[in-house]
């Protein structure tokens, strides 16, 4: 009867000493605003975590993208059940196929919106995704070694993705366009209007602008105005505008963009070193820019 | 033998890890993630009692929030609550039933991703109240499909590797 009292003590006392401990890390983190030990030691489990994640990215990926179609798309499983093992032989070999295909589409945009920009650029492969439900990164397969900084742009064959935020040895994190942290000086094509494009969480992004009484409409599209100390090329294609509801102050107004990018299956990204000499991002002669 | 049961804790911990953020990072139920490492928390914490779920817990929730962008430490408390509570609860539990795991992962899910999303927005962070609540009811529908998988093997793994009592001095 002792034993256990003692025990049950000895049990709250190490529940006190981690709870002191997680207390004592917030306190360390949030005071180093990034730069902490924390922060150092996050490099070192990711460079760790990435060979793991490649190997699962390239084992899972197929699974992975056809369990995300299954758990989206409902009354898949009645469909499924009815067609039974013939489908299920034809879905393993499409499956293959149809992630060659994916990927060779998503290859060809890469390198279609490269060369359109002149953009000096390298490519990574995306191999994981913050486990989060409240952030919205990935990590690629480049780090520093490979010539990856701080705040470089990322974009995807159809258009802006986000920034490197956090870069490692052979692992960097991507900070996406839809997260709630991220902000992005954008500019409205044709009206020229430009505004703050900011994430909230969710698929889409809200936009907003410096004008409350500009005039656009569903459908405009938005592309990266180059406002924001140089961090992001101007042009970049963004999205389009999917509802654009009138001011509800003086001072500003917000609308709702769709990205062009489907950040739910991100495969491979292109991180922008600079741009040729010969030439800037070049709008078409309407002065829109395509995805 | 206690050596080994940290081997095992750090296994579970790379593999929970590694598999969040590559497989069930775009395996998502309607865009929502499962909280795989605090599943495993609270199967430890079912199994072994509140002291290893603590431990466990602090220990899942440190390398969670090494990876994250958010003040580390916030998952590292909110997994030690957890796996500490759950263990305590679960003694309480005169005859569990099959249904047990299922629902006791569903509920310290749903107060864990609370809680989460509470002691950040006390530092500062900015979470809309309704998407957290549906973040927390999504994560605690993913964590219930997953427990049939995930528990027998957890489970498994934590009795075979169970301490003799006199290695820890009872």
């Amino acid at each position: 009867m002792i034993r256990m009292f003692d025990r049950s003590k000895r049990v709250r006392w190490l529940l006190v000493i981690l709870i002191v401990a997680s207390l004592a890390i917030v306190t360390i983190d949030y005071r180093s605003k990034g730069n902490g030990p924390f922060e150092r030691i996050g490099h070192v489990a990711l460079t760790i975590l990435s060979p793991i994640q490649h190997g699962l990215v390239t084992i899972f990926r197929p699974v992975g993208n056809f369990f995300a179609g299954f758990t989206e798309v409902p009354g898949l499983r009645a469909r499924v059940s009815t067609l039974q093992r013939q489908v299920a032989e034809l879905r393993a070999g499409e499956n293959t196929v149809a992630e060659i295909e994916r990927e060779n589409e998503s290859l060809r945009k890469l390198l279609g919106i490269r060369d359109r920009y002149n953009l000096n650029t390298l490519a990574a492969q995306v191999i994981g995704v913050s486990p989060s439900n409240f952030e919205r990164t990935v990590f690629i397969d480049r780090g520093s070694r490979a010539g990856v900084k701080k705040d470089m742009p990322v974009i995807a064959g159809d258009g802006l993705v986000g920034r490197v935020i956090r870069v490692g040895a052979s692992t960097s994190e991507i900070l996406l366009l839809i997260d709630r942290t991220s902000a992005v000086a954008s500019r409205v094509v044709p009206s020229g209007e430009t505004g703050l494009l900011e994430g909230d969480g969710s698929e889409n992004t809200k936009l907003e602008l410096f004008n409350p009484d500009a005039k656009l409409g569903v459908g405009d599209r938005v592309v990266t105005s180059g406002y924001d100390r140089g961090l992001y090329p101007p042009g970049i294609p963004i999205g389009t505008v999917v509802s654009a509801p009138p001011a509800q102050s003086n001072l500003s107004r917000v609308v709702t963009i769709q990205p062009y990018v489907d950040f739910s299956s991100l495969d491979y990204v292109l991180l922008i070193i600079g741009q040729t000499a010969t030439s800037s991002p070049s709008p078409s002669p309407s002065g829109t820019v395509a995805p | 033998m206690i050596w080994k049961r940290t081997v095992l804790l750090f296994l579970l911990t790379i593999t929970g890890l590694a598999f969040e953020t590559s497989v069930f990072g775009r395996a998502t139920l309607v865009g929502a993630k499962p909280e795989l490492l605090l599943l495993m928390v609270v199967v430890l914490g079912m199994g072994e009692g509140p002291a290893f779920g603590a431990t466990a817990g602090f220990v899942m929730g440190l390398s969670t929030d090494l990876v994250l962008q958010l003040p580390a430490g916030v998952s590292a408390l909110t997994f030690t609550i957890i796996g500490y509570v759950v263990g305590r609860a679960r003694a309480q539990v005169q005859s569990p039933g099959a249904w047990l795991p299922m629902v006791m992962v569903s509920i310290a899910t749903f107060l864990g991703v609370l809680f989460y999303a509470a002691f950040n927005r006390v530092l500062g962070e900015r979470f809309g109240a309704l998407s957290v609540v549906r973040a927390a009811v999504l994560a605690a529908a993913y964590n219930c499909l997953l427990t049939p998988f995930v528990f027998p093997l957890v489970r498994a793994l934590g009795a075979r590797l169970r301490p003799r009592p006199s290695e820890v001095g009872l």
